[in-house]
């Protein structure tokens, strides 16, 4: 009996042992995880921190870009990233154009992934100043900084979190048929942007300055009245620098079925409400960018008008002292150099930039090429257009 | 030599050496326009017409140089105003939407002498409305 009970005592104490060792293991387990959660942080953090200073100063370099925010760093708000994988039915999509609108606020579900974060190669100093014409500049030869890991075949979309400004951070998907819609888009009025301003001007083509600018386009994204996918963009921004790329990422999806790696990075300088500008990346997967490749920064800037980016208020550009929406002629937002190069209308006797959409609704006969002052042309009895207001 | 060129509203052919857009049905259309005659192409323009079986298609990367009178010519990039004066018609086709652009069409074809003979809209696979219009001089 003695030796039962001694015997008993025996096998409890090992048990107890056993149990002690089992939970050290799994304590040293769980500590080994924790670790490798920090690293991953503090991984993330270092590359934020990478790309902010790369781009650092970007509008102190580029004093063309509208405006006078106040100069601070430039940042990318991309803290948080949410990832929603669309499952659609393929279908045409219901719009090209990328703006207004309401409806409701479709949130993420997932958690972020390292690869909306932009690669740390692009920096202010690849960025041109704005030279008063063309809504958008080539970086880095029109070579996205997508890496042989990103190419993938799965669907998906990345959408960064508001940041303590309300700012959107980095758009990043794998656009293809199931990611684009399937039906109308929907209203995104009720959607108000950081720096939003309800604002009209007679030299804006539909009168209104600001459009809430899809990061991601809708027709790629069937993404509607998300917040986190919505900027306030100029409309020159909108409709002259990034619908452009949409449509021909758009069309070339439709006709192949191929996948499009597809980023957008909304720059902020320092603590400004309104992006200086995004920088658009596309490679096509399947055929290893043959059909798209482009890496292009887009200005968000609208001749004739200047933008205060730290707010979002605007004012006529130059001397002019009219109000906005007056119809009152506008003044220039830049005086061009002597050289600039114009396209006149010798039937109108209008100027335009190469740009402007009515050039190319402008017939070959009356179409001139002429490169110069602008005062001199308007001596000659040209005026400018009053869309793109050279 | 007949030219065929697309282009979009701003007369722009490529961006960062790609074409701006293409259409199935558009090709179709140029398969049917030129099925007995010879339509030449270089080796990037083939690669959109590869799952098509099209006798009529010969391709060098030279072509502008090798057409003959009567020969059809689908130019995607190459600068065609030193060959104006061999085209006895130019067929563009308009996407009717806006695409970035770096690579133009540099004929200006009123200012020339060309006029436009026939313009035809149709519908084509990813695009509401390709406008096909037909210049003579």
């Amino acid at each position: 009996m003695r030796l039962n009970f001694i015997e008993k005592r025996k096998q409890e104490k090992e048990a107890i042992k056993r149990q002690k060792e089992e939970e050290a293991r799994r304590k040293a387990e769980e500590d080994k995880k924790k670790n490798k959660k920090l690293l991953i942080g503090a991984a993330a953090l270092l590359a934020v921190l990478l790309i902010v200073a790369g781009i650092g100063s970007l509008t102190e370099k580029n004093p063309g870009v509208s405006s006078n925010p106040p100069a601070a760093e430039t940042s990318i708000s991309n803290a948080d990233t949410s990832s929603t994988t669309s499952e659609n039915e393929i279908s045409e999509p219901a719009s090209s154009e990328p703006t207004q609108e309401t409806d409701s606020t479709p949130e993420e579900s997932q958690t972020a992934t390292s690869s909306a974060v932009p690669a740390t190669s692009f920096s202010a100093s690849d960025i041109p100043a704005y030279s008063g014409s063309g809504a958008y500049v080539a970086i880095n030869n029109n070579v996205p900084y997508f890496t042989d890991a990103d190419y993938t075949t799965t669907a998906f979309e990345n959408y960064s979190s508001l940041d303590s400004l309300g700012r959107c951070g980095v758009a990043y998907a794998n656009v293809c048929k199931e990611t684009m819609p399937t039906e109308e888009r929907g209203s995104i009025g009720q959607v108000k942007p950081s720096g939003w301003h309800t604002v009209k001007y007679d030299c804006v083509d539909g009168k209104y300055l600001y459009n809430r600018c899809h990061l991601i386009g809708y027709q790629l994204s069937a993404e509607n009245a998300n917040t986190k996918n919505l900027i306030t963009g100029t409309r020159y921004l909108n409709v002259d620098g990034m619908l452009p790329f949409e449509n021909m990422v758009a069309d070339y999806i439709k006709e192949t079925t191929n996948h499009v790696l597809y980023r957008v990075t909304p720059v902020f300088d320092g603590d400004n409400l309104v992006a200086t500008g995004v920088l658009m990346e596309a490679l096509s997967v399947e055929d290893k960018g043959d059909g798209i490749c482009f890496n292009v920064f887009c200005y968000n800037v609208q001749p004739g008008v200047t933008v205060d980016y730290a707010t979002g208020d605007s004012s006529l550009d130059g001397s002019a002292a009219t109000t906005p929406a007056t119809g009152a002629t506008t003044a220039p937002a830049t005086q061009p150099a002597a050289g600039t190069t114009y396209i006149l209308n010798t039937n109108t006797h209008k100027f335009h930039y190469p740009t402007c959409s009515s050039v190319g609704q402008m017939s070959d006969a009356n179409k001139q090429e002429y490169t110069g002052s602008r005062d001199d042309l308007i001596a000659q009895g040209y005026e400018p257009c009053k869309r793109c207001n050279p | 030599m007949i030219l065929i060129v697309c282009v979009d509203d701003d007369n722009g052919m490529m961006f960062n050496r790609r074409r701006q857009s293409q259409d199935r049905v558009l090709r179709e259309r140029v398969l049917g326009m030129t099925a007995g005659s010879r339509l030449w192409m270089n080796h990037y323009t083939e690669k959109q017409f590869a799952t098509e079986n099209a006798p009529q298609i010969n391709v060098d990367d030279g072509f502008l140089n090798e057409a003959a009178p009567g020969d059809y010519c689908f130019v995607e990039g190459d600068d065609v105003a030193d060959y104006e004066k061999w085209m006895e018609k130019i067929i563009l086709y308009k996407w009717n939407r806006r695409y970035p652009g770096d690579t133009h069409f540099s004929i200006p074809l009123q200012a020339h002498g060309w006029r436009l003979t026939r313009s035809t809209d149709f519908v084509g696979s990813s695009h509401e409305k390709i406008t096909e219009e037909v210049y003579e001089r």
